[in-house]
């Protein structure tokens, strides 16, 4: 039997295991998608959507509004994002501390796991020659308008961007393991030191019993269950609550599949008169960093994406779209990401089918209103010839469903990332943020899982 | 690989595709272009029951006559800012991302008719990336 069983690779399965495994631990690391490597990551647009989401590209909550991406392979969104690494501010942690009641929700508390995550990653912040034409056009009118702005430290080591690599190819994997992925990061490195891993293997069904925990799932259309000391989840804010909710906690904790946000995001172009290429080189070097936005709860970050994604955005059919899509090399791009309330709601429906539920609030449009304004004086000031929204959002950063907090009719695992009420079941992801903390998650449930790590290993 | 997708399926694709995508200026038409052959590809992790709706959808757009495609693309168009999340809402503003992401990814990237030879929409579009592997 294995001392851990860790469900889901992606920043917090991925971490956990690896620090779990270097412990000396013997550790089984599911995931439902497959493993891919630098040499094996699809290498098109169309074949990335295809191959690396559930549900074949785009999932949408009950509305239809609000698209979320949820990735299906070994290393989970980190294969995909764009690894930038934030840790969080007093505001995030306070607000976090106070919604839950955990006292080691702070800085302090919180430095020992980042600085040994940090310190297992290679590490990059942008300078100015590295920007590119939208992040220029950027820089030049926030300066020109007073807004502070920022350069991303970003998890990554050597890109090629002196060789003229374009890192938009990263979207679909990187193909020279220079992105700091979980795969890279952790995963790789932990498979040498004898981590397992089971791929292909989606759980459906876990159940308790006194000195361990038995997980059930489907591997290739054939049932399959495996039995764990400790088993810790680690499928991400709908994985996680899904497989909860299947195994029927949700009447002994009410809480479960509550708390949902997302960091909707909004994209802003503006067609320039000169070639932008905005797709060339590292695409996303430079962000808002304005404690005015950061009061006011949104930021802006300098964002593009290849042309079907691009082409999904406008949503003006004929010979239109085509000429908007003949000036894709001029288009200057921002998004507006807001610190959404954690209003939304994960649950299932009698086939096991994920049900979620996300409406803004009025304080959400209120925060899009004040941040669009801002990105329109930017377009206008960089000399747009044309400005245009796209209507359709997406949730990028999924979080909440199995919340952490003191209070069992309110959360769904105590300080110690033990669900309440087991001994042996853990969630150490997105899904127990309390709320969303308007910086980029990614580090800090990557030190979420080294604080488990060292919790498990003791 | 599964062949989800009936010789009628791919016609009522075609038919709305040449609407959301016509011939104009150096762009060709999107039924020139269509990578028809791809689509059971681009659903490899799209639920059974959902790739069988699609199926039936695409099928029954194929002998629908062309003025009720031409209202149904206006409704799509428009979808997204309709307040209703009612039935209707919902139905439309799904098959507005559905349609436009198969016809999208058939048309703009590299998922098109391999017999095509004139200039390709992401040739038009002059979009190129380098993927430098040392």
């Amino acid at each position: 039997m294995h001392d851990f069983i860790v469900v889901g690779s992606g920043s917090g399965g991925g971490s956990l295991a690896y620090y779990l495994t270097k412990g000396g631990a013997k550790v089984l690391l599911i995931e439902a998608g497959k493993m891919y490597r630098k040499d094996t990551f699809p290498k098109s647009e169309a074949d990335t959507s295809a191959q690396l989401y559930w549900g074949g590209g785009i999932e949408f909550d009950k509305d239809a509004r609000m698209g979320f991406l949820r990735t299906k392979m070994v290393g989970g969104s980190s294969i995909v994002y764009q690894c930038l690494m934030d840790r969080f501010d007093d505001i995030a942690f306070n607000d976090w501390k106070s919604e839950s009641g955990v006292d080691w929700f702070n800085n302090q508390d919180m430095a020992p796991h980042y600085d040994a995550v940090e310190s297992d990653m290679l590490l990059h912040t942008f300078v100015e020659s590295e920007r590119n034409g939208n992040a220029r056009l950027f820089v030049d009118a926030c300066d020109k308008l007073d807004y502070k702005w920022g350069a991303l430290r970003r998890g990554q080591g050597d890109c090629g961007a002196d060789k003229g690599n374009d890192c938009l190819a990263c979207l679909g994997g990187c193909h020279r393991d220079s992105k700091q992925s979980s795969l890279v990061a952790f995963i790789q490195k932990g498979e040498k030191l004898g981590l397992e891993i089971q791929t292909e293997v989606e759980i459906g069904q876990i159940e308790s019993n006194k000195d361990s925990v038995t997980i059930k799932g489907i591997n290739n259309g054939k049932p399959i269950s495996f039995q764990g000391k400790k088993v810790i989840l680690c499928g991400g804010s709908f994985g996680s609550t899904k497989m909860m909710l299947q195994s029927g906690y949700k009447s002994k904790l009410p809480a479960l599949g509550n708390n949902f946000a997302s960091h909707p995001q909004f994209m802003w172009f503006g067609l320039q008169k000169e070639k932008v290429d905005a797709h060339k080189l590292m695409f996303q070097s430079v962000a808002s960093k304005d404690p005015n936005f950061r009061k006011q709860g949104f930021k802006l970050e300098n964002v593009f994406a290849p042309p079907i994604s691009i082409a999904m955005l406008y949503t003006i059919y004929g010979a239109k779209h085509q000429q908007y899509m003949k000036r894709y090399r001029h288009m200057q791009c921002i998004e507006v990401a807001i610190r959404d309330e954690n209003n939304g709601t994960i649950q299932i429906d009698n086939k096991g089918k994920l049900i979620v539920t996300k409406r803004f609030t009025d304080s959400d449009m209120l925060k899009k209103s004040k941040g669009l304004e801002v990105i329109k004086n930017i377009l206008s000031t960089s000399g747009a010839e044309e400005v245009f929204e796209s209507s359709l959002y997406f949730g990028l950063h999924l979080m909440g469903g199995c919340v952490m907090g003191i209070d069992p009719n309110k959360s769904v695992v105590n300080p110690d990332f033990q669900v309440h009420g087991e001994s042996n079941l853990y969630i150490a992801d997105s899904s127990i943020y309390p709320n969303a903390p308007g910086i980029n998650p990614g580090l800090t449930i990557k030190s979420l899982g080294h604080r488990l790590a060292q919790q498990l290993i003791k | 690989m599964a062949n989800h997708f009936s010789n009628a399926a791919k016609k009522g694709l075609s038919r709305m595709g040449d609407l959301i995508l016509p011939a104009s200026g150096e762009f060709p038409k999107y039924s020139d272009v269509a990578g028809l052959q791809y689509l059971d590809e681009l659903v490899v992790n799209a639920p059974k029951e959902d790739i069988d709706s699609l199926n039936l959808l695409l099928t029954i757009l194929s002998f629908m006559p062309t003025f009720i495609l031409k209202w149904l693309i206006g409704k799509m168009a428009t979808s997204q800012s309709n307040p209703s999340n009612g039935f209707i809402g919902v139905t439309f503003r799904q098959l507005d991302v559905g349609l436009k992401g198969l016809v999208f990814t058939t048309y703009y990237g590299e998922k098109i008719n391999p017999n095509y030879t004139g200039k390709t929409p992401e040739q038009l579009v002059d979009f190129k990336i380098n993927r430098i592997v040392d």
